[in-house]
């Protein structure tokens, strides 16, 4: 018998029901979040020590650019972006910068556009795309993350996707961190030292 | 030595608490985690009804096990991913070597998986002649001592910073200068990035299989699961069969308890679900994906009285509040998984004959039940160990006379409190500034360590004083 039968064999019992498996989320216990003041409730969560983020806020997309430039010179980085091929971002003048798609393993900074803002615990919820590639966002120094402020949703119950998934579905809550030497926590283990959201206030990205 | 115990256990857990530099290091890292977790309970608004919860979605899935690892394999299939099926931990090695030899493998990139040390990945690599390199930090650093993990979340709770420091400076290529934690962690981002780029083969373990999607769910704080498992060609999941959920949505409430419960944060930095390999168009991620489901004792556990084992999360919690783990770590144990989860889970993996001894490392305080986020009778069930390793014959003679003794005793009330009250004041001649500095059948512990000395009137004394006020 093949190591997949005898072990089914073993685990024989009736098939699950949909409606107790639906049962089991029923009022779920979660953090309260003000659903009419979501985009102050999740800018105190971005704020916390354990998510440890900044944030800027623009009117419209054309004021992308200037708000990352803002950004890099505040930090004494140079104006050098790893931007994803995203027809969204077509709005933006990038003339004062240097771009390009693929990151560098010792990538200074990276733009992302998020699905989704979670106010529950300030999570980016992002996937994977040919026009949203994952490896930069992990590669990078700075992550830079545009939101607009109509995709911010309450709770990580709003994250799923419906339907076939894409091959990666993934959450980020602040920055690479570690407390892996004494408990001490480190900011910056593998991953991005340091997450920049920019809040998008006007308007919703133009649909691809 | 007493023989209150096997002299395995005995003689580590002696060197454990002879050695004050691991005192140090475990209350270091444990003692921050506990008042973490403690800070991230009080906020939450009804921890108990989540536990209450976290533990029926996995009572749930264990029930109907057969048919949601079914259903996981089909989505998976689906999604593009290839799912093989291990037996034993041999099983699952075989397997993983397979196929990193037709991917022409020389090296490979690991994110640290407890399933991944529970069937000797490790050394099943090492063997075939394959470069390993561990991503998570604390991993990395055993990799480099060449030791094992000593807890399931913080591997190098066993390391100070000075020796973490010591081993940067001897292996690392550029090595920290200032001697602070986070020169290190740098020193450790310069060394293994390139390697991470540069692996063949992402290894992973699962923290959720999410049976409707075929999903593959891993949390980490420092993103190194991404970096090992995006870039090589070949990603190979290792996963125990008890790690399925029904769906994304289930495994939300699992999250939160796993996060509080682990470190304290409401989220872990970063939670991806994989789903089957790279798509047309995608401009990353591997070309392969494969799903290794393992067994390894989990069916038995199943079929033998451990079914609410097969709840365990792996947060760590337990052994982060147990007074035993605290004084010696994790090494002690001598399995892959220590604290109480590793008391009741080795002689399952392992067998009894050769790990019985470590139900008695326990003081029964209750603490790692009651911090559980899935509600395991931790208690209880190494009572069963107790009991079953009395049925087989495998208590040595003194702890057979000794609990003989008790039992005959124990089945009989007024008996046992009288023998108790006698016992207390016993006991309490022996203490010291109300702690116990020796006991007869505890030497290897009383030697570094003080005991509580017991109250003054046992529990039913008091209990019944109060009644008749
Ligand atoms: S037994 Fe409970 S507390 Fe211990 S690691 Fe497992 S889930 Fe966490």
């Amino acid at each position: 018998m093949s190591a997949r039968n005898a072990i089914l064999a073993r685990l024989k019992s009736p098939p699950p029901l949909a409606a107790e498996a639906a049962a089991l989320l029923d009022t779920p216990e979660r953090p309260a979040v003000d659903a009419t003041n979501l985009e102050s409730e999740f800018l105190a969560r971005l704020a916390l020590p354990s998510v440890n983020a900044s944030h800027d806020v623009i009117a419209s997309l054309t004021d992308l650019p200037a708000a990352i430039a803002r950004y890099l010179h505040a930090e004494n980085e140079p104006l050098t972006l790893c931007c994803p091929p995203d027809p969204r971002l077509a709005p933006c003048d990038w003339s004062a910068f240097t771009l390009h798609a693929n990151a560098a393993p010792d990538e200074t900074a990276t733009l992302a556009i998020a699905r989704l803002g979670i106010a529950e615990t300030g999570s980016l919820i992002f996937e994977t795309s040919p026009t949203a590639p994952m490896l930069p966002n992990f590669l990078t120094l700075h992550h830079i993350v545009l939101l607009p402020v109509a995709a911010i949703a309450a709770h990580l119950e709003d994250a799923p996707l419906p339907g076939p998934q894409p091959r990666a579905h993934y959450w980020i809550t602040g920055v690479s961190g570690t407390t892996d030497i004494e408990g001490t926590y480190v900011r910056g283990a593998h991953g991005p030292r340091y997450l920049h959201v920019i809040l998008l206030r006007g308007g919703i990205l133009p649909v691809t | 030595m007493s023989d209150f115990t096997t002299p395995s256990f005995l003689n580590r857990a002696d060197a454990a608490l002879a050695d004050p530099i691991l005192k140090i290091a475990v209350e270091r890292t444990a003692g921050t985690a506990e008042a973490k977790r403690a800070i991230a309970i009080d906020a939450f608004p009804d921890f108990e009804a989540a536990r209450t919860r976290a533990a029926a979605i996995k009572d749930h899935v264990i029930a109907h096990l057969g048919p949601y690892l079914e259903q996981f394999e089909a989505s998976a299939i689906a999604a593009g991913a290839q799912v093989h099926w291990a037996q034993t931990a041999d099983e699952a090695c075989q397997i993983v070597m397979n196929i990193c030899k037709a991917a022409g493998a020389k090296s490979v990139a690991r994110s640290k998986s407890m399933l991944g040390e529970e069937i000797g990945l490790p050394h099943a690599l090492e063997e075939a002649g394959i470069g390993r390199v561990e991503t998570d930090l604390a991993e990395h650093i055993i990799q480099l001592a060449d030791e094992r993990p000593s807890h399931i979340i913080w591997p190098a709770m066993h390391k100070t910073r000075e020796q973490v420091s010591a081993l940067f400076k001897a292996k690392h290529r550029t090595p920290h200068e200032e001697e602070t934690i986070a020169a290190m962690a740098q020193s450790a981002r310069r060394e293994l990035r390139a390697k991470m780029l540069g692996a063949d083969v992402g290894i992973s373990g699962a923290n959720f299989l999410i049976a409707d999607t075929g999903a593959v769910c891993t949390v980490t704080n420092e993103g190194n699961a991404e970096l090992s498992l995006v870039p090589p060609r070949v990603h190979i999941v290792t996963a125990g069969i008890e790690k399925i959920v029904p769906s994304m949505p289930h495994a939300i409430p699992m999250l939160r308890m796993l996060a509080r419960s682990a470190t304290g944060a409401a989220l872990t930095q970063y939670t991806t679900f994989y789903t089957g390999p790279r798509r047309s168009g995608d401009r990353d991620g591997p070309e392969e994906m494969h799903i290794v489901l393992v067994d390894n004792g989990r069916t038995k556990m199943r079929e033998e009285g451990l079914a609410d084992m097969l709840r365990c999360i792996r947060c760590g919690a337990c052994m982060n509040h147990c007074v035993v783990f605290r004084q010696i770590g994790g090494h002690a144990y001598g399995g892959t998984y220590p604290g109480p989860m590793g008391a009741v889970l080795t002689p399952a993996l392992d067998g009894l004959a050769s790990n019985r001894d470590l139900a008695h490392a326990c003081t029964l305080n209750g603490k790692c039940q009651e911090v559980c986020p899935v509600k395991i009778p931790l208690p209880t069930l190494l009572k069963g160990w107790r009991e079953k390793s009395w049925r087989e014959g495998l208590e040595p003679t003194s702890m057979r006379a000794g609990l003989g003794l008790w039992a005959w005793v124990a089945t009989r009330p007024a008996l046992y409190r009288l023998g108790t009250g006698l016992a207390i004041r016993a006991i309490r001649l022996l203490g010291r500034k109300g702690w116990i500095a020796s006991l007869p059948l505890a030497g290897g512990w009383t030697r570094y360590r003080d005991l509580p000395k017991p109250a003054a009137q046992s529990f039913m004394t008091q209990y019944q004083r109060e009644q008749r006020k």
